[in-house]
């Protein structure tokens, strides 16, 4: 008996482990995502969300030999409590402009969570928790929806956004 | 043109990128690696030390061009960088292989393959056969000394 997997839904996480001294600026991203949350503008180029984009594009390229190519970013900050609405990164009626990986990054974050909702055949609606913190990164398929939630009374919680396709 | 390899914190090769000679060119006018490092850390936000030269030209610690080899073979995402050899390994093709530094390749740890008979050497001169020794590591790991698995890669 052989078996053949037609499609797969892969999750990728893990540490954020730059070389002593070039750690990523986790404040100067968490001062953009603040400007950004206030303005119209783009999200902007730095040269820290530089080192963040091409660390996590060499690393998954050389351990999942996956090529990426960037999309859009963005950054979000979420209030205490506050629960985001329910995000698809996929435009289903522009599939072919669309992105085939999110990736999230704990900027400035505290107990906050990601719930990745997906499919298993008939069993719809299931999904997958986990904890987003600081300095640690999740890719995922854009075409699953997720929601991410701030789950303390403290303080904001900042997170970045990267999509890319691949090639 | 130059090449560098770009190391990750485990010292694994991450990327390859490419260098134009004038851009590690020293006070001199001599190119230098340290002057190159210098370069790719300033435009790629990667620390100079991490960043390798390495040669396009070798490989197996010989140089395809009659050339001096640089650092065992050209490194490709995913090779290992050994500081203490200076040779930039290919991943390990079984778990059981040894590094043999003289000409920067894995090798079996019982040798290399027999040679192939002159009538199965015929065989495959006449492509009816494709003869070869293949690496069989569940068999090496039940008697450590055998190994090589003779196979007909047409059949």
């Amino acid at each position: 008996m052989e078996k053949k997997v037609l499609s797969e839904q892969s999750l990728y996480y893990g540490d954020v482990a730059m070389p002593k001294g070039w750690d990523i600026d986790r404040d100067k991203l968490s001062q953009d995502i603040l400007s950004y949350s206030f303005t119209n503008k783009e999200f902007p180029f730095s040269k820290t969300w530089d080192m963040l984009n091409t660390y996590i594009k060499d690393h998954v390229g050389v351990e999942h030999n996956i090529n990426l190519v960037n999309k859009n970013s963005w950054g979000n900050m979420y209030k205490p409590g506050q629960l985001s609405k329910p995000i698809l990164d996929v435009d289903p009626v522009d599939l072919r402009n669309s992105p085939d990986f999110t990736m999230l990054y704990g900027v400035n974050v505290n107990n906050c969570w990601i719930k990745i909702y997906y499919e298993d055949n008939r069993r719809k609606g299931r999904s997958w928790d986990m904890e987003l913190v600081n300095n640690k990164f999740i890719i995922f398929p854009s075409t699953n929806m997720y929601v991410i939630s701030n789950e303390q009374k403290d303080s904001l919680n900042f997170v970045q956004t990267i999509t890319y396709e691949y090639i | 043109m130059a090449h560098f390899a770009k190391l990750g914190v485990n010292s694994k090769v991450i990327q390859v990128l490419t260098l134009d000679n004038k851009d590690m060119l020293n006070a001199d006018g001599v190119e230098d690696e340290s002057v190159g490092q210098q370069y790719l850390q300033l435009h790629n936000n990667w620390p100079a030390e991490m960043w390798i030269q390495t040669s396009y030209n070798t490989d197996k610690n010989q140089h395809n061009l009659g050339g001096t080899p640089l650092r065992g073979n050209y490194a490709g995402i995913g090779y290992i960088w050994d500081e203490s050899n200076q040779i930039f390994w290919r991943p390990k093709p079984y778990p059981s292989w040894v590094k043999n530094t003289s000409d920067a390749s894995w090798h079996s740890p019982i040798g290399d393959p027999p040679s192939l008979t002159s009538e199965q050497e015929s065989e495959n001169n006449a492509a009816t056969h494709k003869w070869e020794y293949v690496w069989d590591e569940d068999a090496y790991q039940a008697d450590n000394t055998t190994g090589w698995s003779l196979t007909n890669q047409l059949s």
